[in-house]
């Protein structure tokens, strides 16, 4: 056996005798792993039996509601709900019953339909998801892809007055990060006056004002391609195959229905059309001078007020100082000083080439 | 108001060279507080040292001086004392070095408040500058690193300058101790008021948000008639700062 | 005043707000930067606006190249560290000369002639006075040197074209550039450098950089990966390769830390940090000469007295513990034997002994005292005659002395592997505990980078000693 200085005992003579750097190692392996899977961020299987354990009725009745106010055109039945929803059948219909008796929805033959109390309180869902992720977009770094699942599990933990507070301290905003309105505490909401990007004709000229994050698997699709509300988009080919459009300075292609995720409100004015040489900062080249145009929507929070501050305003002049050897971040000298931004923030400056 | 051209003036006829004593870290018994405000690396800190003797650390980086430092000196029988407030950029965002400056200029009521700015980029100095001017009327803009402006070959026109901003500018390079005493002349001057300022007030400002602006500090004005700075609240209320909210309910502006 | 009115007041300014829109903040800042224009376009005489043509720029152009740009910047910092190691020899051996070597053998007579019964004299003394002047011989010098040359470079305004190049390594880990330099400041001193990080300002980058300092090897570490890497990895090579070899190995050790730091940094900011806000933006200022005399002083003053009497007041209380553990017998055994006796088996199981992790449990307060109070405790527990007795801590002039005393004690290559690796791999020192809690305010992150070292560096030596013992021998 190995050799180990000092006095016997107990303990020591167990480990000494019983051990194995082999089993050792094995049983750390085992631990390790079980460990991973139970707590690994996101998916680990601790997370997922507290998010089921936690579910109650009031989460379930406000699903429903939300589901209902969100496709209220459409004829919504139990097996509807089941799938969309993802609870069980027996969870789903106990909440239905629940609700009738609240008077929140009753039955149109087998459809459900939302009483006026039920409007109104998914309406109040819906704000105060909105308010959210509003709030995670402007006061958190969490990442544009997780604030629809943060603010889907805090809407249901937020009571008015909290609410109320949340929208307070953000100023009472009108939309949420993603242009959709936010309904204020008298239900009162903001038109959209938006069509699909999939909807124009090539040549059309148009604003992006909304981007959808439900389904997720095409809103994260958006989000790579670095598509930005505000801005303006012009449509160069639209056909059953591909969309493909021309925006500050760049060329996007989108199947058909990522491009109908994406909303878009018609220019026509003149005035409000860009030139064409307005592009983002990083579209700027060594040795060129712009001019700022202004900061993209997208750049939200401190992190907006900050290059704001630091005089990447409308009418600054801008040039690239120095370029870093790993090509990020760029040196900007903007206002007789040198910063250096990286490119994720840069592409959210829009510039005008002379 | 008239300002110095920039020499080293320890013996000339307006400064009192015998009145001066710095007092290092004794801050008791002030007669006046003067608050040293400033963007980050224009030599605030050096200008700081200069006038109190004290030795605080200046590093070439925005933001070194994360908490306010305080000094003191004595010129003409008079106690001043000296709060080095961090360098900022602004004092419109909400990080912790903005929130420190600005509660001081306008919660801890200065007598007098020294900006430093670095003459080689005016401009962008001067977004603190106009901040600060809305805030306070009791303001002296120190125009700081003027030997390296020279080298750099850029002229100013101090005279335009102090005119377009409404307050006294005085020209210095506090490494080498050049317009110190020009400093402390004119801070005492402002604190005594016997240089009376008329600040610059922000003009470029879009029409509905001038009128909103208007009204609220109407409404403020006749709320706390002796406010100087009713704009200024405005602006914070309109931005949705708490902090200043909570003042205006507390009845922290009576 | 009306409460009434001021509540009117603010209803009004939301209103308002509701009214002018989402652009207020934007608007307010293009309009002060449009008057900023304007005086200016009055005030200026001459605009000299092309840096191109400055003297910064082309200084610029060459450090941030992309073939100078990095062996400018590691030939900086490796000489800064060579200059610091090396130069701190001799100012160390001098204070340790007069402190223990002069002073002590007074105060004992001192003590002696006033009659103080032994235990007194000991606690006091061979505990408290010990330590503490143990730490200034070893900590004072290092530090007046290391400080002193960063503070130039930074005044120089060298160090954010530093940052501006390695920003990219540590984006990619969801950190801020400036942390290359608050990491580089931790080689010289975690603590300072927990306390240089207020330069960044983006708060989730700037916790990272808090948590993630204590993996860059600090100074109080490098003498004893040295003494290590020499004494039994120069050992396993022939001779004319042991000082390169046992080099390269403490070199690895520190780059190991630099992997740590990403890697940490990376997770921290993918899982528990993830939501804490994060900016980013980078000034490059001019560069200035510094005033030289006067940056010596204010370093000296400002960062290296500072965290000296930070250690001191922390090494006081450790050398009393010292001393009393070996000294206070419970049973037939002291505090010390039956603690070692304890904590064992643990270490064997990590390839360390109880020994060694006693050591780094009492030597807390300061890095520099793990190996004598490792010396100390190895005497005690197997009665060799070297050293000056229990609980007074000693460091052997000769390297195979110390050789011999490690030996001894039970270690061989594997021990001292193991504590190269825990020695960069452990909780940070009293000192960086209590500044990380000053800088952070929070209970919770303190108590997280006390702990999360201390635990990678259980896994990597149990690891490194199973695998050593299935492979190895």
């Amino acid at each position: 056996m190995y050799f180990c200085v000092n006095r016997k005992g107990k303990y020591l003579k167990f480990i000494m005798y019983s051990y194995n750097p082999t089993y050792a190692l094995l049983i750390f392996i085992v631990v390790s792993m079980v460990l991973f899977l139970l707590f690994r961020p996101n998916r680990g299987l601790f997370w997922k039996i507290r998010s089921v354990y936690r579910v109650d009725d009031k989460i379930v009745i406000e699903d429903i509601l939300k589901q209902l106010y969100h496709s209220e055109d459409k004829q919504i039945g139990i097996n509807f709900l089941v799938n969309a929803l993802g609870y069980r059948d027996s969870i789903i219909i106990s909440g239905i019953d629940k609700m009738i008796d609240g008077n929140l929805v009753y039955f149109e033959g087998e459809y459900l339909k939302l009483t006026e109390e039920g409007h109104d309180y998914a309406l109040k869902i819906v704000r105060v998801h909105r308010l959210w992720e509003r709030y995670l977009a402007e006061k958190t770094g969490f990442d544009k892809s997780e604030w629809h699942g943060i603010a889907e599990q805090k809407e249901h933990e937020t009571d008015d007055e909290e609410a109320g507070k949340l929208a307070s301290s953000l100023g009472n905003p009108i939309f949420d990060p993603h242009g959709d309105p936010i309904p204020t505490i008298s239900g009162k909401i903001a038109e959209l006056d938006s069509i699909p990007l999939s909807g124009l004709k090539v040549g059309d000229i148009g604003k992006i004002i909304n981007i959808d994050d439900n389904p997720e698997i095409i809103y994260k699709q958006i989000l790579a391609e670095n598509i930005h509300i505000g801005s303006q988009i012009k449509v160069l080919e639209n056909n059953s195959t591909r969309v493909t459009f021309y925006s500050e300075g760049e060329e996007y292609r989108l199947a058909p229905i990522v491009a109908a995720n994406i909303k878009v409100s018609i220019v026509n004015t003149p005035e409000e059309i860009l030139e064409d040489n307005v592009i983002r900062l990083t579209g700027l080249k060594p040795d060129e001078k712009a001019i700022i145009e202004g900061i993209s929507k997208e750049s939200r929070g401190d992190s907006r007020r900050r290059l704001l501050d630091l005089g990447f305003v409308k009418g600054a002049e801008i040039s690239i100082d120095l370029v870093n050897p790993f090509g990020e971040p760029t040196a900007y000298f903007v206002k007789g000083t040198t910063i250096a931004l990286r490119d994720d923030q840069a592409r959210k400056i829009l510039i005008k080439k002379d | 108001m008239d300002v110095l051209p920039h020499s080293n003036c320890e013996n000339c006829e307006h400064f009192n060279a015998d009145g001066l004593k710095k007092l290092g870290v004794d801050t008791t018994d002030f007669d006046y507080i003067v608050a040293l405000a400033g963007n980050p690396n224009t030599g605030k800190s050096t200008v700081f040292n200069a006038l109190t003797g004290l030795r605080q650390h200046t590093g070439n980086w925005p933001g070194k001086t994360v908490t306010r430092a305080e000094g003191a000196f004595q010129y003409n029988e008079k106690k001043y004392k000296l709060v080095d407030l961090p360098g900022t950029y602004s004092l419109l965002s909400t990080s912790e070095d903005e929130e420190v400056a600005r509660n001081f200029i306008l919660f801890g009521k200065p007598d007098v408040t020294v900006i430093v700015v670095d003459a080689n980029r005016l401009e962008r100095n001067l977004n603190l500058v106009l901040q600060i001017l809305e805030i306070t009327d009791k303001a002296v803009l120190c125009l700081n690193l003027m030997d390296e402006a020279k080298r750099n070959n850029i002229e100013i026109n101090i005279r335009s300058l102090a005119k377009d901003l409404g307050i006294p500018v005085v020209p210095a390079s506090a490494r080498y101790k050049e317009g110190i005493p020009e400093l402390i002349q004119t801070i005492s001057d402002v604190a005594s008021g016997k240089i009376i300022c008329k600040p610059h007030r922000i003009k470029n400002i879009p029409k509905d948000i001038e009128e909103a602006v208007r009204i609220l500090s109407d409404k403020i004005k006749k709320e706390f008639p002796n406010i100087p700075n009713s704009r200024w609240i405005a602006f914070r209320l309109l931005e949705g700062d708490n902090q200043i909210i909570e003042a205006l309910e507390s009845g922290v502006f009576v | 005043m009306d409460k009434k009115n001021i509540h009117n007041i603010i209803a009004l300014a939301n209103e308002l707000r509701w009214k002018i829109g989402d652009d207020f903040h934007d608007n307010l800042a293009e309009g002060i930067y449009a008057d900023a224009a304007e005086i200016v376009e009055d005030a200026i005489i001459d605009k000299n606006r092309d840096r191109k043509e400055r003297l910064d720029n082309k200084i610029d152009r060459i450090v941030t190249s992309r073939v100078w740009g990095f062996p400018i910047m590691f030939s900086i910092l490796a000489l800064v560290l060579w200059i610091t190691i090396k130069g701190a020899n001799y100012p160390s051996a001098f204070l340790a000369d007069i402190l223990l070597g002069d002073v002590r053998p007074m105060l004992k007579s001192f003590a002696a002639s006033l009659n103080f019964p032994w235990w007194l004299s000991g606690f006091l003394i061979d505990g408290v006075y010990l330590a503490v002047a143990w730490v200034i011989a070893v900590m004072l010098p290092p530090m007046a040197i290391f400080f002193p040359l960063f503070t130039l470079l930074e005044d120089f305004g060298y160090l954010p074209r530093v940052a501006f190049n390695l920003d990219y390594l540590f984006k990619k880990s969801g950190a801020h550039g400036k942390q290359a330099l608050t990491m580089s400041m931790g080689f010289g001193c975690n603590a300072a450098g927990v306390v240089a990080t207020r330069i960044i300002d983006s708060p989730r980058e700037r916790l990272i950089a808090i948590i993630t300092n204590n993996f860059s090897l600090c100074n109080g570490r490098w003498p004893t990966q040295i003494l290590l890497a020499t004494i039994f990895i120069g050992a396993v090579v022939p001779a004319s390769l042991s000082s390169i070899v046992s080099l390269g190995a403490v070199f690895g050790i520190a780059v190991l830390g630099i992997f740590f730091m990403f890697f940490v940094s990376w997770a921290l900011s993918k899982t528990l940090l993830k939501g804490e806000v994060s900016t980013f933006n980078l000034e490059l200022p001019p560069y200035r000469p510094p005033d030289f005399w006067r940056t010596i002083y204010t370093s000296i003053i400002d960062r290296t007295l500072i965290v000296l009497w930070r250690a001191i007041v922390f090494a006081a209380p450790a050398g009393a513990v010292i001393w009393l553990i070996s000294n206070l017998y419970i049973g037939e055994q002291s505090i010390a034997a039956w603690m070692i006796h304890y904590l064992d088996g643990f270490g064997f199981l990590i390839g360390l002994n109880g020994v060694i992790l006693l050591a780094y449990i009492v030597a807390i307060p300061a890095n520099e005292i793990v190996i004598p109070t490792i010396l100390m405790l190895t005497v005690l527990v197997t009665g060799l005659n070297v050293g000056e007795g229990a609980g007074v801590m000693f460091e052997l002039d000769s390297v195979n002395d110390t050789a011999s005393v490690l030996k001894a004690g039970g270690w061989t290559l594997l021990t001292a592997i193991n504590v190269m690796l825990f020695s960069l791999l452990h909780n940070p020192c009293s000192t960086t505990i209590y500044t990380i809690y000053k800088e952070t305010k929070s209970m919770k992150w303190t108590v997280l980078a006390s702990i999360l070292p201390v635990i990678i560096g259980f896994v990597v030596t149990f690891v490194v000693a199973q695998l050593w013992r299935i492979f190895v021998n």
